[in-house]
Order: structure tokens, then C-alpha cells, then sequence
């Protein structure tokens, strides 16, 4: 079984929703795992409001498709890739690790969504290629029938 | 998203449901910040028919117990399905709110105190 599946969207959070349906899709009739949809819906969510909030921080000079989400699905693994079209930027290198201990006062507010992607994601891969960032995720799917 | 609200006992329950992801969070922090108001208030988040929370949400929280600590307001989390628990977990946020199974016993926690 393989399945692949491509969508624009474009550089505003109300996407999401609409992106959230199609992910929840997918996921129905690959047969993931409700915990693997929800961590691939989480994954996308946190990747995509980075680039929409501070990649596309101007939104009028956005391009009209300014993101390009692409899933596929096989047996064994689930691969995700996010492309955009905003200034050079690497997650997974350029933000720092979060505070995960200190009490109500003293815990920082935000830098999770990073965090949350290398820890439910089996691979996180960052790479520039003519002008797009891509980004490239990989869940293996542990147990999955043949 | 869709939250409710209702005072049981003298602590005031935000029942959420649905999903609170970027493009809905500050909708959800507006909730918690007028329920912790002028603070000293006790509040439980019930998340027994929430299916989908992101950082985006984790940090409205995290806003709405910054602004109640200091007049001793508290806020309790209520029947996380076990995805949403496995997301506070890693983000340390299990050790910032006290999470009880169902929204009875964290207004019940509430009473005792």
C-alpha cells in the first residue's frame, strides 16, 4: 500500500482547520493509528504557524501558494514534507531547546512547537534548495501488518 | 473550538471541545484570563471532549497561571485523553497544573483544599 497526497496552502492561520481535515483524511484511509494522526496533525500545526507567523511575518508579500504540504504513506513509514517560500530558515538548528522545569513564575512562554516535532517525529530533516525551505519528517510505523 | 463555562460549587469549569490549535488559542486565553478576572479564583480546564491541543495552547495556559499565581488562584486540568496527556508530558506542563481524571474530583480537589 503507498498514498500520497499534495496541498497549497496559503500564509494564514486559518488554514489549518482546513488542513486538519485533510490530514484527519489521509490518516482514515491509511489506517494510522489515532496517536500517529494526532502527532502528524501536531507536527504540520506547529512546523506551519512557525512559517506563517515569522517566515511570512509580512504576509501581503506571500506568495499565492505559499505552502506546499506533501504526505505519503507506505507499510512501513509515514513521510511529510513542508515547502515554503520565506527567508532561509532551519528549525531544527536555529531554535533554542526549551525550559521544561522551572516553576509557574520562572518558565519561559512559547519555544515548544519545535521541541514537540523532534520528539514525536522519528527523523527531522532540514534542507535549502532554489529558494524553498523543505523540511522532511519520518515516522516509522512500528507493528503495521504487511 | 467550542468552550463552556459554568460555575460548580464556587469553581468556575471551562469545558473545552474540539480543538485548540494557533488559529483559535487566543480566543481560548481570552476564556481563561476574564475567568481568573481579578484573581483568588479556582479554576478547572476540562478537557474531556477536547481531541486536539497544540504549543499554541500549552502557552495560553501557561499565560493564564502566570497571571492567577500571584493572587493565588489556581488552575486544575481535568480528563486529558491520553494523547493530549502524552503532550504535557514531554513539554514539561504536567508539573505545572494539577490534572485530575474527570472534572468531578478536580472540583472535588478544589474543596478539600
Amino acid at each position: 500500500m503507498s498514498d500520497q497526497l499534495e496541498l497549497d496552502l496559503r500564509a494564514d492561520l486559518s488554514e489549518l482547520a482546513r488542513l486538519a481535515e485533510t490530514v484527519d483524511d489521509f490518516a482514515d484511509r491509511n489506517g494510522l493509528p489515532p496517536d500517529i494522526a494526532f502527532k502528524l496533525n501536531l507536527c504540520l500545526d506547529e512546523l506551519i504557524t512557525n512559517i506563517v507567523t515569522y517566515g511570512y511575518a509580512d504576509a501581503t508579500s506571500a506568495p499565492a501558494r505559499a505552502i506546499t504540504v506533501r504526505l505519503g504513506c507506505d507499510d512501513a513509514t509515514l513521510q511529510v514534507e513542508i515547502e515554503d517560500k520565506a527567508a532561509p530558515f532551519d528549525p531544527f538548528t536555529e531554535v533554542a531547546a526549551p525550559d521544561l522545569t522551572s516553576d509557574v513564575e520562572d518558565r519561559p512562554i512559547g519555544g515548544l512547537g519545535v521541541f514537540l516535532v523532534k520528539q514525536t517525529m522519528d527523523r527531522a530533516d532540514y534542507r535549502r534548495d532554489a529558494g524553498r525551505n523543505l523540511v522532511r519528517l519520518t515516522k516509522f510505523l512500528a507493528g503495521r501488518p504487511a | 473550538m467550542n468552550i463552556t463555562e459554568e460555575s460548580v460549587g464556587g469553581v468556575s469549569v471551562l469545558r473545552t471541545e474540539g480543538r485548540i490549535d494557533s488559529g483559535n488559542a487566543s480566543e481560548f486565553e481570552g476564556h481563561l484570563v476574564r475567568a481568573i478576572g481579578d484573581g483568588s479564583v479556582k479554576l478547572v480546564v476540562d478537557m474531556a471532549k477536547l481531541t486536539y491541543i497544540s504549543s499554541a495552547g500549552l502557552r495560553a495556559l501557561l499565560i493564564a497561571a502566570k497571571k492567577a499565581r500571584p493572587t493565588g488562584g489556581r488552575i486544575a486540568l481535568s480528563a486529558m485523553a491520553p494523547h493530549i496527556r502524552e503532550v504535557f508530558d514531554l513539554s514539561g506542563f504536567s508539573s505545572l497544573f494539577e490534572i485530575h481524571s474527570d472534572e468531578a474530583a478536580a472540583v472535588a480537589a478544589f474543596g478539600a483544599a
